[in-house]
């Protein structure tokens, strides 16, 4: 229900939000592989594109531990969940987590995580005029696999490396009620982050 | 002397009379002859301007009637203005009073839109509930997740069962059998509480995308109401 | 008495935000939501300035600001929004709700850090 051309308009849109949200700095690396749906994303994911040189399905088929955000976006005819999975390791823990910060690690990735699907979410406001965001929401990550349940009309996962050694598992799960179909340019540079528009 | 001159002057004032006498009957015949001429001249002229008079008289005449014609026309035409002007009054009355409805109405749909927007407090209610079937999942996780350490352990009791009863040796038999069917009902049960963590978290994602689902869809109501309250402003404020 | 009065569900932002503005010596206070935000502005009149996210649990950022201007009668407390929205009919809404100014997470402080020292004053 949903046309190849509003698939990959929707993850042009997704890797154009990740890309200007989720690393700290803005001149980190921010790499973004396509994985089969409910793998782990990990260094595995990363080398496999580096030897197939193109997108694979790498990842290793292991129970998911830790924790996703989740967070939808809901308009008329469809509504478009993404969860955003992040190790708590020591060197993702010290890539997000400021020194002096009182947050949890779970409090930062959420907010980051809500940065993103916002980002995503004004892009998507340029095709579709009527949506809504959710607040985001921590889930076990062993949810993820039970995606298919809701009989989604495009489920795609992505692995991302941010920096040096951050790993950060994206999927995008979208249902539809009708036919969707649109076209997104995505080269439009983002400028109005930040500033204070006065009334 | 005196006599001739007398006779003389005598004579010469006659003569002189009769030369005058004469020559006033010329003059008088002239001016008579120029009388009758300028007469003449006069009555001609009169009677020319008489000529022209009756003319002009008809000419005005004329005038007057097609004067008199044009005011029935317009007459005749303001009859129609004014007719039309009272069609057009009373079509000006009518949208009016549209325009009024409209307004009224513009204004309703503004109240509605704006009343409508007070649905996103219905939301909230549900968010709250929403943290409180997550709680219980929460609860039912703990609880599964107990009932798995039981279940271990009560595998490792039963295999430590069946270690004593090979000890004890035939004797023992029974108490093997016994301790083999508890580790087999522990491993089902194992299985069950698998399953059951699976479908929790099944039923944690439903729960979740669905609550988030109507939390976004209802600030996207609250979003398109607001346009269309808006709308319903800017053409209350334009009819005005 | 605090003069500023930041508002978001995320404490990660509420630590940026108020711990930025209180870096550059001004005075904070912070809410968890909209509720929470009301709450604390019938209880502080001395508050200038209010910066709310949208997007909360039990009472979202502008359901709050037109409950300031309303039911607390408050016209004179300066209101801005930073949120992830940036949707036109949202900012309709917020004008509409007598907010001053909008502003398109994430928040650079330094380019707004004037602006809010004079609206806090």
């Amino acid at each position: 229900m949903i046309s190849s051309q509003a698939k990959d308009s929707i993850e042009r849109i997704f890797y154009k939000a990740a890309q200007a949200r989720l690393p700290m700095a803005p001149g980190d690396v921010c790499d973004i592989v396509p994985i089969k749906p409910g793998s782990v994303a990990g260094k595995g994911a990363i080398e496999a594109r580096a030897k197939d040189g193109g997108a694979t399905q790498a990842g290793r088929p292991q129970a998911p531990t830790g924790q996703v955000v989740v967070l939808t976006i809901s308009g008329i005819l469809f509504r478009l969940m993404l969860l955003l999975h992040f190790n708590e390791d020591d060197s993702t823990r010290d890539y997000f987590v400021k020194d002096d910060a009182q947050s949890t690690f779970g409090e930062i990735v959420a907010e980051i995580s809500n940065l993103c699907c916002g980002a995503m979410n004004q892009e998507l406001l340029r095709y579709f005029p009527d949506l809504g965001m959710s607040t985001p929401y921590m889930l076990s990550a062993q949810c993820v696999p039970h995606l298919e349940n809701l009989k989604p009309s495009y489920l795609s996962s992505y692995a991302i490396q941010l920096g040096d050694s951050v790993y950060v598992a994206a999927t995008l799960c979208v249902c539809a009620a009708a036919p969707i179909d649109f076209v997104a340019d995505v080269s439009a540079v983002e400028e109005s982050s930040g500033e204070l528009e006065l009334f | 002397m005196t006599q001739s001159y007398l006779v003389a002057a005598l004579m010469g004032s006659v003569v002189t009379a009769i030369v005058a006498y004469f020559l006033h009957r010329f003059y008088a015949a002239q001016a008579t002859t120029r009388i009758r001429v300028e007469a003449h001249a006069r009555t001609d002229a009169l009677a020319q301007t008489q000529a022209r008079r009756t003319e002009e008289t008809g000419q005005e005449e004329q005038a007057k009637q097609e004067l008199e014609s044009a005011i029935v026309d317009l007459r005749d035409d303001l009859a129609r203005q004014i007719a039309t002007t009272d069609e057009i009054r009373v079509a000006l009355k009518t949208a009016v009073e549209e325009k009024d409805q409209w307004t009224q109405q513009a204004r309703q749909i503004a109240d509605e839109a704006s009343r409508l927007k007070s649905l996103a407090a219905t939301f909230e209610r549900w968010h709250e509930q929403m943290i409180s079937l997550m709680t219980q999942n929460q609860d039912m996780h703990a609880k599964n997740h107990e009932l798995s350490a039981i279940v271990r352990h009560v595998v490792i009791v039963s295999l430590n069962a069946s270690i004593e009863a090979a000890r004890a040796g035939p004797a023992g038999r029974g108490f093997a059998v016994v301790a083999s069917e508890v580790r087999e009902l522990a491993a089902r049960s194992e299985e069950l509480s698998k399953s059951y963590r699976n479908s929790l978290h099944r039923n944690d994602l439903t729960t979740t995308t669905t609550f988030q689902d109507i939390q976004a869809g209802g600030k996207m109501i609250t979003a398109s109401l607001g346009s269309v309250e808006a709308l319903a402003n800017q053409l209350q404020s334009k009819l005005h | 008495m605090a003069k500023i009065l930041v508002v978001d569900d995320s404490s990660t932002v509420r630590d940026e935000v108020a711990g930025f503005l209180r870096k550059n010596g001004l005075d904070v206070d912070t809410a968890v939501d909209g509720k929470d935000g009301l709450a604390k502005m019938k209880a502080s009149p001395g508050i200038k300035l209010v910066v709310s996210d949208v997007n909360m649990p039990n009472m979202d950022g502008l359901t709050m600001a037109e409950k300031i201007r309303g039911e607390l009668a408050n016209g004179a407390v300066n209101i801005i929004m930073l949120t992830t929205e940036s949707s036109p009919a949202m900012k309709e809404r917020g004008k509409a709700a007598g907010v001053k100014g909008w502003i398109v997470k994430p928040f650079k402080g330094d380019a707004v850090l004037e602006t809010f020292r004079k609206l806090a004053n």
